[in-house]
């Protein structure tokens, strides 16, 4: 039962998968992202982990994609851009999305009324054995990673800063009558 | 976490607390010399952690990080190169960004993630430690923000290493699945998909090393980031690979499987022959010292691969350990003499290093000990290295690799000797731009290592003895 489950969010995944590197368009190929993210959650879920499914969803499809679509569409603001939108988010374009996005939809279903599918191999860790694990045994990955996020913070700083400056003239200069 | 566990932790932890306390100090005080005065004495406590550290013995900590002998021995070196690069630094980098002080910062917590390196014994603190290198490092090679910012530099390496570290994590993933464990010391096992992951670990490492096939990010890198970054990136980053190379070949005895052993040994052979040939086609410094690094990579192999052969563990520790601070020594003499010299544009030809000798001797001496020392010349720590890999590689029989080695040297010695000729060129002394006393003075230190540990190498090898006693074991 839940192997079957299993197979069908696999498919999912390689198709949407496939599709996002095929795609010409980046916020097309971004829309079947985000299905691909969703289907691995759902693999993560049945392999017993809902914690890492919950923050697949939360993390990479709700914050990091979402990001990545502003930032794609907010390259070039204006008419011209806006009028692009308007091409890529034809209503044409929603259909493959939808059918995977579909079929995941039916396996939530099925798993509401049918009732839990259980896990495919091993057993289901919840966020509160995760949590002990880092804090416990992973505590010094904990930090590292901290010492990590910090490196980046502060190369990020200094790489954006120099164009800043340059965005704030720019901007002031449009602003101008 | 016990107190000697916190003890052995030392390093890491005052380095830590030391970036914190530059960060605090740098939202009030925005000067160079403060900056770099508090950089030194982070540097500098970290150096003397490592002693109060080494009394708490060897610790494995959360089966985490291994802190023995080995990795005190390159905590130390890293934190040395780090302190010869910051001293270099000052005066280059405040003449190339707005702002300077981040650069310090970021060659702290690039420092962190090589010592990480050095004591890793989980895929978690490889991976880790090895992140934080690399991403300290993208930002300091795109550090400069007047003029042309080497951002292709940047780009290439961001990209290159990120496919690296993608590789490599994949490989350990693989291996999970086989061995159910992260542990250095518990991934035995002979399944197909662990032979495949531990083939795609070590195809990631030889990337970070730029062995041929996966060398051709390193002429470019070199290239376009500045040269006291460039003098970074050869040592720190591609020490703290191999440290941590040879600390994983010997926990898993993943060489004991024929097929990576050999596929391992084809990319040191290919490596010396490459690295040295192509290097001899190069007119820019920056370039050849790029292909001759390739080069010394493919040697540094030897004492890699030595850990499976007849000569076992302890002495192909040992070999690499001499190996790696003499190339430290050099490597870092070369690209400080650059820096040195580099006072406005980074001098990187070839023909800017003519007669060098009558305008600028201790620079252009330096650079012909470092040269010289390069290329294995006896009386510099780069013959004892050299000396050190030859024996291991006979005592193992890796009679293919000794081989290749000669031959590599061989044709090493004449993109060398041309450094040190075209520097001899009788020339009038010019007009000279004026540079501060602490750029030679560093370089002058260096050279001076290099000569030392080449004349009188006993306290660097009992060294490396002490500090692996019971490796492997």
């Amino acid at each position: 039962m839940a192997l079957a489950l299993f197979y069908i969010a696999a498919a999912v995944a390689l198709a949407s998968t496939a599709l996002v590197i095929t795609r010409r368009n980046a916020a097309h190929a971004l829309i079947y992202l985000v299905v691909s993210l969703l289907s691995i959650a759902v693999i993560f879920f049945l392999l017993g982990a809902p914690f890492a499914a919950a923050l697949e969803i939360v993390i990479y499809a709700g914050a990091i994609v979402v990001l990545f679509l502003f930032v794609v569409m907010m390259l070039n603001l204006g008419r011209r851009s806006a009028e692009r939108e308007r091409l890529w988010l034809q209503p044409g374009m929603w259909v493959g999305p939808s059918i995977l996005v579909g079929v995941l939809f039916l396996m939530m279903l099925y798993v509401i009324v049918a009732g839990a599918p259980g896990t495919t191999e091993g057993t289901m860790v919840g966020p509160k054995e995760v949590g002990t694990a880092l804090f416990g045994k992973y505590l010094l990955a904990v930090e590292l990673a901290a010492m990590l996020l910090l490196a980046a913070l502060i190369g990020a700083y200094h790489l954006g800063r120099r164009y800043l400056g340059d965005r704030r003239e720019e901007s002031s200069r449009e602003n101008r009558p | 976490m016990t107190g000697s566990a916190l003890t052995a932790l030392a390093p890491y932890i005052v380095l830590t607390g030391g970036v914190t306390l530059m960060l605090l100090a740098i939202s009030f005080v925005r000067r160079g010399p403060v900056t770099l005065a508090l950089t030194l004495a982070v540097l500098l406590a970290t150096l003397a952690s490592v002693g109060f550290a080494a009394g708490a013995g060897t610790q494995l900590i959360d089966g985490f990080v291994l802190v023995d002998g080995y990795a005190h021995f390159f905590t130390a070196l890293f934190v040395l190169a780090a302190t010869a690069t910051a001293v270099l630094t000052f005066g280059y980098v405040d003449r190339r960004a707005a702002q300077r002080e981040e650069f310090y910062i970021l060659l702290l917590t690039a420092t962190l993630g090589a010592m990480t390196m050095g004591a890793a014994a989980h895929f978690g603190a490889f991976l880790l430690g090895m992140e934080i290198l690399s991403i300290s490092l993208y930002a300091m090679i795109a550090y400069p923000d007047t003029g042309r910012p080497p951002l292709e530099a940047a780009i290439k390496y961001l990209v290159l290493s990120g496919v690296a570290s993608t590789t490599i994590l994949f490989g350990m993933a693989l291996v999970y699945g086989e061995t159910e464990s992260m542990q250095f010391d518990a991934l035995a096992g002979d399944g197909a998909l662990l032979r495949v992951g531990q083939g795609m670990i070590l195809a990631g490492l030889a990337f970070k090393l730029s062995l041929v096939p996966f060398h051709m990010w390193t002429p470019d890198v070199y290239q376009g980031a500045p040269a006291p970054v460039t003098g970074f990136v050869a040592t720190v980053s591609k020490g703290a690979v191999a440290a941590l190379l040879i600390r994983y070949a010997v926990t898993t005895e993943v060489l004991a499987q024929e097929a990576l052993f050999f596929g391992l040994s084809l990319i040191a052979i290919v490596s010396m022959v490459v690295g040295n040939v192509l290097a001899l086609l190069q007119d820019n410094l920056k370039r050849l010292l790029a292909y001759s690094s390739i080069a010394h990579m493919g040697y540094l192999l030897i004492a890699v691969l030595a850990v499976a052969s007849a000569a076992g563990p302890e002495m192909a520790a040992e070999t690499g350990m001499v190996y790696i601070v003499g190339y430290f020594a050099m490597t870092l003499a070369a690209f400080g003499v650059m820096t040195v010299l580099s006072t406005d544009e980074d001098v990187e030809d070839l023909a800017d290093y003519e007669g060098l000798f009558w305008r600028r001797p201790l620079l252009a001496a330096v650079l012909a000990a470092a040269a010289l020392s390069l290329a294995g010349i006896p009386l510099t720590v780069g013959f004892i290295a050299k000396f050190y890999l030859f024996a291991a590689g006979v005592e193992g029989s890796l009679w293919l690799l000794v081989w290749a080695l000669v031959i590599g040297s061989a044709i090493g010695v004449y993109y060398y000797l041309r450094i040190v000729f075209g520097m001899t060129r009788q020339m009038e002394a010019g007009d000279e731009a004026a540079i501060s006393w602490w750029g030679p003075a560093t370089v002058a230190i260096l050279g001076l290592a290099i000569l030392v540990m080449g004349v009188y190498p006993t306290p660097l090898i009992d060294a490396a003895r002490e500090a692996i006693r019971g490796f492997g074991g």
